[in-house]
C-alpha cells in the first residue's frame, strides 16, 4: 500500500469534499471542477475542463460574475456571495426532492485568489456551499417572527379595545347609578306629593264649601244690626274680601297645576332611568324624546328654543333608557354649541325600514379636524372638568348595539346635525319564535 | 484618550504603516472602481468599549447609517465595520456599474461587495506592511438605516479596551463617502505592537 503524497491528498479532498469547488483562469477557462460540481451540474469534469465557463453555462449572470472575478484578481483578495442576497450562483437541484420548500439549492460562495510564486493572481477558485437547510430554517424563523409580530399587533389592538370597552362600562355604570339615585329620589318625592295632592283636593272642596257658607252670610248682611255691620264692613274692606275670594280659588288651582308638573317631572325621571332595565322592549321614541327634553329643559331653556318636528313613528324594539341617554347627550351638546340664543330642532320620521331621529342646532358648527374625532373615546373640546369625552363615543356604541348608525353633518358658523337611524328590531334580542 | 498601550514611536509607526497600507488600498480600489479615491489620514484611538459608540457618532455625524461588518483572522484577529450614510448607499449601484435601479437584495449585495473590497484592500495593505497573514470571513449586513450610536452593542464586548482605526473614503468626482473602522481587542493590540516592534527593528 503506497502512501498518498501531500498533493495527492489535497487533490483527493478537493475533489470529494461535499462542497462545490471549481477554478477558472483569467480567460474564464475552467481549470478545476470537482465531483460536487459535476454531480449537481450534470456536466462531468471531462466535459467542462478547458472550456469557457460561460460557454458551458450560458445561464450564469455573466457581467456580474466577470466583475466579481476581476475584483478578486485586481485586489488579490477574497470575495463572497450570500444566499440572502443572491440565492444561488448555479441553479442546482436541492437536497429536498421530497420535503421541498425552495425552488433550487441555496448557495454561499467564496471566491479566492490563486496566486503564483510572484504573488500574482493567475486563477480564481470558487467554493459553492449548499446552505439550503439553513436558508429554509432561516426563512421559517422569519415567517414565525412575522406571525408573532402580527399577533402582537392584534393583541395590542384588542387590549386597546378592551380598555375602551371598560371605560364605556364605567361610564354607563356611573350613569346607571345616577339613574338609580334619581329614581330613588323620585320615589321618595312621590309620597309627600301624594298626600299634598290629596290634601289639596280636600282643601279645594273645603274652599268651595266655605264660599257657599260665606255667600249665605253675605246674603244676610243687611239684616245684621247696624252696630255690628260697620265693624264687619271694616273687616271686609281690610282684607279685600272680593279679591281674596277670587284669588283663593286661583291659588288652589295653581298649586294643583304645580303639583301636576312635579308629578310629571318625577314620572319623567323614573321613565328616563327605567331602573334595572337593560333588555330591549317596544317603546315609543316620541315619548322617550319628550321625557328627555323635559329632564334637560332646565339646562337648555335659556339657550335655545326647542322645535319639535315629529313625523309618524312606529314603536321600535330598543333599550329606551340607553336611547334616552343618547338623546340627552345630543340635546345637551346642541345647547352647548349655541353661544347666545338659538334653535334646537328635533325631527323624526321613517326612511324605508328604519326610523330616524335628528337633532339639529344653530350653533357654532364643528371644524373638520375635530369632526373626524368626535366619536373617539376621551376626545373632548370642552374645558377640563366639563366633559368626560365619553358622551359621543358611548352614544356611538349604544346606537351600534341597536344595529343603527349615527352620522354627523356640520357647517362652521351654521350649525350641526346629528342623525340617528334605527331598525325596528333590536338585533341581539331575537325572540324564540324567530 | 488612552494610547498608553503604545509608545510614541510605536504609535507613529502604526500611523505610518496604516497610512502606507491605506495608500496602496486606495490605489487598488481606484483600479476596481475606476475612480480616484481620497483617503483621510487614519485616526487611531485606544478606547474603552463604552466610548466606542460616542466616538463613532462624533466621526460619522448624526445621520442614519447602514453598516457592514467583516471579521478577519490569522496573525491579527478583529472586526472591520464599514459605515455608509443612507444617501450614499444609493450611489453604489451607479458606482459599481449597474445600469438599473437595484432592488433591495441587489443593493445589499452591492454594499457587501464594496465593503469587502474596501476592508480587504485596507487590511490587506496593512497586513502586507507588517508581514502578517490574514484571512477574511464573509461580510454581513449589520444594520440598515439606524442611528450611529445604536450600531455596536459594546455591552457584550469582553475586551477591556479596543484599538479603533478609522479611515474616511471619498471619491473625487462623486459625493460618495464612507467610513471604515477597524477594531482590535486588547490581546490583538499587543500582537500588533510586537509586529510594529519587529518592523521598527528591521529598518
Amino acid at each position: 500500500m503506497t502512501e498518498l503524497t501531500h498533493g495527492e491528498l489535497g487533490g483527493f479532498i478537493a475533489d470529494r469534499v461535499e462542497i462545490g469547488v471549481f477554478a477558472v483562469d483569467v480567460e474564464f477557462k475552467v481549470t478545476l471542477w470537482n465531483r460536487f460540481m459535476a454531480t449537481h451540474s450534470r456536466h462531468s469534469a471531462a466535459d467542462v475542463l478547458g472550456r469557457n465557463l460561460f460557454e458551458v453555462f450560458p445561464e450564469l449572470p455573466r457581467s456580474w460574475l466577470e466583475r466579481k472575478v476581476r475584483h478578486v484578481q485586481a485586489l488579490r483578495n477574497y470575495a463572497f456571495t450570500s444566499w440572502t442576497q443572491r440565492p444561488y450562483l448555479f441553479r442546482f437541484d436541492h437536497n429536498r426532492p421530497i420535503t421541498g420548500g425552495v425552488d433550487a439549492m441555496r448557495q454561499n460562495c467564496t471566491f479566492l485568489p490563486v496566486k503564483n510564486e510572484a504573488g500574482e493572481v493567475v486563477q480564481v477558485c470558487v467554493t459553492v456551499q449548499d446552505v439550503t437547510d439553513n436558508a429554509i430554517a432561516h426563512e421559517e424563523l422569519a415567517a414565525s417572527m412575522a406571525e408573532i409580530e402580527r399577533e402582537k399587533a392584534e393583541q395590542r389592538k384588542l387590549i386597546g379595545e378592551l380598555a375602551q370597552a371598560q371605560n364605556q362600562l364605567l361610564q354607563s355604570e356611573k350613569l346607571a347609578s345616577i339613574g338609580q339615585l334619581a329614581a330613588g329620589v323620585a320615589h321618595e318625592i312621590n309620597n309627600p306629593i301624594g298626600f299634598v295632592n290629596s290634601n289639596l283636593g280636600t282643601l279645594a272642596s273645603y274652599v268651595d264649601e266655605l264660599m257657599v257658607v260665606l255667600d249665605a252670610y253675605t246674603g244676610a248682611h243687611d239684616q245684621i244690626p247696624e252696630s255690628l255691620r260697620s265693624a264687619i264692613d271694616a273687616q271686609i274692606k281690610g282684607v279685600d274680601l272680593d279679591y281674596l275670594r277670587e284669588d283663593l280659588v286661583n291659588l288652589v288651582t295653581e298649586s294643583r297645576d304645580g303639583l301636576d308638573r312635579v308629578k310629571k317631572i318625577v314620572q319623567d325621571l323614573k321613565d328616563f332611568s327605567r331602573m334595572g332595565e337593560s333588555e330591549a322592549a317596544w317603546a315609543d321614541l316620541h315619548h322617550c324624546l319628550d321625557t328627555t327634553l323635559n329632564v334637560v329643559a332646565n339646562e337648555i331653556k335659556y339657550k335655545a328654543e326647542v322645535v319639535k318636528q315629529y313625523g309618524e313613528l312606529p314603536e321600535i324594539e330598543c333599550v329606551a333608557s340607553q336611547l334616552n341617554q343618547v338623546f340627552m347627550n345630543l340635546v345637551v351638546n346642541a345647547a352647548q354649541a349655541i353661544a347666545e340664543q338659538g334653535t334646537i330642532t328635533v325631527s323624526t320620521g321613517t326612511e324605508g325600514e328604519q326610523v330616524f331621529v335628528s337633532v339639529r342646532d344653530t350653533g357654532a358648527g364643528i371644524p373638520p379636524e375635530v369632526l373626524k374625532r368626535i366619536f373617539d373615546p376621551f376626545y373632548t373640546t370642552k374645558p377640563v372638568g366639563t366633559g368626560t369625552g365619553l358622551g359621543l363615543s358611548v352614544s356611538y356604541s349604544i346606537i351600534e348595539r341597536h344595529g343603527g348608525r349615527i352620522v354627523v353633518n356640520s357647517k362652521l358658523g351654521e350649525g350641526t346635525e346629528f342623525k340617528i337611524w334605527l331598525p325596528l328590531h333590536y338585533p341581539a334580542a331575537k325572540t324564540d319564535d324567530s | 484618550m488612552t494610547t498608553a498601550l503604545f509608545s510614541e514611536d510605536q504609535r507613529d509607526a502604526l500611523q505610518e504603516l496604516t497610512n502606507i497600507g491605506m495608500g496602496q488600498a486606495g490605489a487598488s480600489v481606484a483600479a476596481v472602481l475606476g475612480e480616484f479615491v481620497q483617503l483621510s489620514v487614519p485616526r487611531i484611538l485606544v478606547l474603552k468599549p463604552s466610548l466606542i459608540p460616542p466616538a463613532l457618532e462624533r466621526i460619522v455625524g448624526p445621520e442614519k447609517v447602514t453598516a457592514v461588518r467583516q471579521g478577519f483572522h490569522g496573525d491579527l484577529r478583529g472586526e472591520a465595520v464599514v459605515v455608509y450614510g443612507v444617501a450614499h448607499c444609493r450611489e453604489l449601484a451607479d458606482l459599481m456599474g449597474y445600469d438599473e435601479v437595484p432592488d433591495e437584495a441587489t443593493e445589499h449585495e452591492l454594499l457587501l461587495d464594496v465593503s469587502n473590497v474596501l476592508i480587504g484592500a485596507c487590511l490587506g495593505g496593512l497586513a502586507e506592511q507588517i508581514s502578517a497573514e490574514m484571512g477574511f470571513s464573509a461580510p454581513s449586513l449589520m444594520a440598515t438605516e439606524v442611528e450611529v450610536g445604536s450600531l455596536l452593542d459594546v455591552s457584550r464586548m469582553d475586551s477591556p479596551c479596543a484599538l479603533f482605526v478609522e479611515v474616511n473614503f471619498s471619491l473625487e468626482k462623486r459625493s460618495f463617502a464612507c467610513h471604515l473602522i477597524m477594531l482590535l481587542p486588547e490581546d490583538q493590540i499587543l500582537v500588533l505592537r510586537d509586529a510594529i516592534d519587529r518592523f521598527l527593528a528591521s529598518l
